[in-house]
């Protein structure tokens, strides 16, 4: 198997776009709060639909939606980036030295990635979060720590697989020890696999953020797009509402989307018969 | 009988012999074997009490003793007395060794004319002498160039015995035959030869085979090994005679010719083989080896090597010169197990793997060739016995002893399915130098040049476009070839080769085995070569051991188990090895 992710990816259309669209959203991240206004200066001219000054209007304090909006897309896109490496992370420390130590460790390991599977991790997301109000960073801490045992269990497999490849054996005849294998073939080997858990990953985390700011037990200090969600659906018998409402809405399920598009394509470049079948 | 000590002959300043002792007993013919430029011939002519006279700065010191007498230090007149009625020489070189001015009769006949024979005597001897050896009678008259050289052969043979001596030399009496004449010249000789003490100097081992009761092989004007013909022949421990044997075509033997490595040099010190031989350590750079009896050298290395096949047999005594007591086992099994659960893949095997040869390890699938072969590499944990590297323990009883990197060094694998054993990821050179970089050998520029070395030793392409592709990029043999280059890059003494050739087409896997083998020339590689395939295990290899569930049924040289196998098993693989002239049933 040999795969060159980019070059596979700039042939297929669902990758391209998801690509594209995930570009789109970590270069506003990037760039846009610094250019447009303080999100939290509120003013005077509340619940205000798009006009010149205030490009999508204003909410219930006066502040702007756009520039709430912008600031939000940072959120998301950090935890998203956050959740997506931490808990790509631990499911990779996990797999490969449960695949590779094996015995009682594995057994260990296996069992609390069974007890994580069964349980419904987004409760147990309530259930804290609902009492720390967490911040951004707790957040992405929290959910990682919820969430790398899909990933865990689908690397430790590869790693099985893996360790009896030829070229394993072959590196081995050369002499080389554990760490060696580890890091210089099991690793890279397991890359691909690891780009596309990274991708679902952070599908999840800007869903789950989303949800539990839209339950309003984030840090209610925290702006993002779930946070509008949640204050925009207390003004539903106000015609305003659509403008404060729908950016954000929009926002989430085009990001949420981008990933899965691009998920998807990139699942099917690593394993094609995954998805003929 | 006569007796060398000490014999030492040069011309020129340059020592052609030193050293030699060397006894000749009455009744038996002794072979002086080597590659030309040995000193087989030196030592004939030193022998006759030719060399002073031949070469201005001639040396010739020690002790040649004929029946107690020193003919080196004959006078000539002694020597000329001596000459054709004790001590004659059938000469080298047909054509010129006889005087072309005279008649076969008056040549055959001139040694007589110093003894007390008068004429008609002589020349009735003479005329007996020539039927004798089956000279055409009516051709007597004639002069050498008038005759083959079958017949000029004969006539040399006949003035070398005519005046009946006790010692005869024979420098290469055949080698200008053709192998009719060649055969009937040997039965000949052996019957002349009856009673008297020979010396046969030759480079035709078969002449040598059928002549000889002891055959000696010289080398840089020393005996490097010494033993009774056959089991010299059967079971060389020298590396130069294993590396005559290998080279001499042999109608028994399927192995392709094998030379041996570089070119017989002048060496000042030392070993006089050590430039050429794949096993020299530091001492044989330095000191002289002497020649032992191989009883003693047994006692000096204590380790258990038990000797193929061929040693019960003999107890004959045998002396070698060599350092390391000849040809090494590198690898050796001792009960060796491996088991999964109950099941036992490798059963008690014992094996042994000598430097530089090729052992084909032969049965069909789930045999635990490849078992053994990965417990020996240790990539599979040993359950009983024990494995020996150079005489040093590298596992033992369920305990695979720490191998030290000095064992990757000297060992490496050639895996079965080529193109998986190299990661996709990388590239050609990534891929070759990788165990350079795990064994942390050179600098950066060091591992490249020894990259594109072996890439070309493998008959690869070296530029960097061949060096930046990948496997997927690769041909089955090509592919097959960098895994060989990689396995080589370690300069390892030992390759266990698991089907390396299996997923190739026949004229791929024709070229491939043809690299091995010269790569095991080259190197002295010895190799476990593991195959379903005997036909392809009789071209290669030296010995052949055969398993079965997990056992050795029988081991032998490839020859004995291909013409006569014992076991009923070995007797079934081969009848249903792969042949093309089976006729349709």
């Amino acid at each position: 198997m040999h795969v060159r992710l980019l070059k596979e990816l700039r042939k297929d259309t669902f990758g391209k776009l998801g690509l594209a669209l995930i570009a789109v959203f970590a270069i506003s991240a990037l760039i846009f709060p610094l250019i447009f206004r303080d999100p939290r200066s509120h003013s005077q001219v509340i619940l205000k639909p798009p006009s010149s000054d205030h490009l999508l209007g204003t909410n219930d304090v006066g502040q702007d939606v756009w520039s709430r909006l912008v600031h939000g897309t940072r959120t998301s896109v950090l935890v998203a980036i956050g959740v997506g490496f931490l808990s790509t992370l631990i499911s990779t420390l996990a797999g490969v030295s449960a695949g590779i130590i094996g015995g009682v460790y594995d057994k260990v390991v296996m069992r609390l990635v069974d007890a994580l599977l069964v349980v419904p991790t987004i409760i147990i997301l309530i259930l804290v979060a609902s009492y720390v109000n967490p911040g951004i960073w707790v957040l992405i801490l929290l959910i990682s720590l919820l969430n790398w045992q899909g990933g865990a269990r689908i690397i430790r497999s590869q790693t099985l697989s893996l360790k009896e490849r030829m070229h394993i054996s072959a590196a081995r005849t050369f002499g080389a020890g554990k760490w060696y294998i580890i890091f210089r073939h099991i690793i890279p080997d397991l890359i691909p696999i690891l780009i596309v858990s990274f991708i679902h990953r952070a599908r999840m985390a800007v869903f789950m953020e989303a949800g539990l700011a839209f339950i309003g037990i984030a840090d209610p200090l925290m702006i993002s797009w779930g946070m509008m969600i949640h204050h925009a659906l207390k003004f539903y018998f106000l015609p305003v509402w659509k403008w404060w409402l729908l950016p954000p809405g929009i926002a989430l399920s085009l990001l949420i989307i981008s990933f899965v598009l691009l998920g998807y394509s990139l699942e099917r470049i690593i394993e094609p018969r995954l998805l003929n079948a | 009988m006569l007796e060398i000590s000490n014999l030492k002959v040069g011309y020129g300043g340059k020592i052609i012999i030193r050293d030699l002792d060397l006894r000749l007993d009455k009744g038996k013919i002794l072979s002086v074997v080597g590659e030309s430029g040995t000193g087989k011939t030196t030592l004939g002519l030193s022998i006759m009490g030719l060399i002073n006279e031949r070469a201005e700065k001639g040396i010739v010191q020690g002790k040649i003793l004929l029946d107690g007498n020193d003919i080196n230090r004959m006078s000539k007149e002694e020597l000329r007395k001596l000459r054709w009625s004790r001590l004659s020489m059938v000469f080298q070189n047909v054509e010129d060794a006889l005087n072309p001015l005279y008649s076969i009769f008056d040549q055959v006949k001139e040694p007589l004319l110093e003894t007390t024979l008068n004429n008609e005597e002589a020349e009735g001897k003479t005329l007996n002498i020539l039927e004798m050896v089956e000279f055409p009678i009516h051709r007597v008259k004639a002069y050498p160039h008038q005759l083959s050289m079958g017949e000029k052969q004969k006539a040399l043979i006949a003035m070398a015995f005519i005046g009946d001596p006790e010692v005869v030399i024979l420098d290469e009496p055949t080698s200008a035959l053709d192998v009719i004449s060649k055969d009937s010249i040997t039965q000949l000789l052996k019957v002349l030869c009856k009673d008297r003490t020979a010396l046969l100097i030759t480079h035709d081992l078969s002449t040598a085979a059928s002549l000889s009761d002891n055959m000696a092989v010289l080398y840089g004007g020393c005996i490097v090994e010494l033993a009774p013909t056959s089991s010299l022949l059967s079971d060389p421990r020298h590396p130069y005679s294993r590396g005559l044997i290998r080279s001499y075509p042999d109608m028994d033997r399927a192995k392709d010719l094998q030379g041996i490595r570089g070119r017989a040099e002048f060496v000042e010190s030392g070993c006089p083989f050590h430039p050429r031989c794949t096993q020299a350590i530091e001492i044989c750079k330095e000191e002289r080896p002497k020649l032992i009896m191989v009883s003693q050298l047994e006692r000096r290395h204590s380790h258990p090597q038990q000797r193929p096949e061929s040693s019960i047999q003999n107890r004959v005594s045998r002396y070698i010169a060599c350092h390391r007591g000849g040809v090494i086992p590198l690898l050796e099994m001792r009960g060796l197990v491996k088991s999964f659960g109950k099941f036992r893949a490798v059963d008690s095997v014992d094996l042994t793997l000598f430097e530089g040869e090729t052992l084909a390890l032969v049965g069909e699938s789930g045999a635990g060739k490849t078992t053994l072969a990965k417990t020996v590499i240790g990539l599979l944990e040993i359950t009983d016995g024990k494995i020996y590297l150079e005489g040093k323990k590298i596992a033992e009883n369920g305990t695979n002893l720490a191998r030290e990197n000095g064992f990757h060094r000297k060992v490496q694998m050639i895996f079965q399915n080529t193109r998986e054993s190299i990661s996709h990821r990388l590239n050609i050179l990534e891929a070759v130098v990788e165990p350079l970089n795990i064994q942390g050998i050179g600098s950066e520029k060091d591992r490249l040049k020894a990259v594109k070395d072996v890439l070309e030793e493998a008959q690869l392409p070296s530029d960097d476009d061949f060096l930046n592709r990948y496997p997927h990029e690769l041909s089955g043999g090509e592919a097959q070839r960098v895994v060989i280059a990689r396995a080589l890059i370690l300069n390892p003494k030992l390759i266990i080769a698991d089907e390396p050739t299996s997923s190739l087409d026949a004229s791929v896997q024709a070229k491939l085995m043809k690299l091995l083998n010269n790569i095991q020339e080259d190197r002295g590689l010895s190799m476990l070569f593991i195959t379903h395939n005997i036909a392809l295990a009789r071209k290669i290899s030296d010995r052949i051991a055969v398993m079965q569930s997990g056992k050795i049924v029988e081991k032998g040289p490839s020859s004995r188990i291909l013409a006569s196998p014992l076991h009923p098993y070995t007797k079934g693989f081969i009848n249903s090895a792969s042949g093309l002239n089976h006729s349709k049933l």
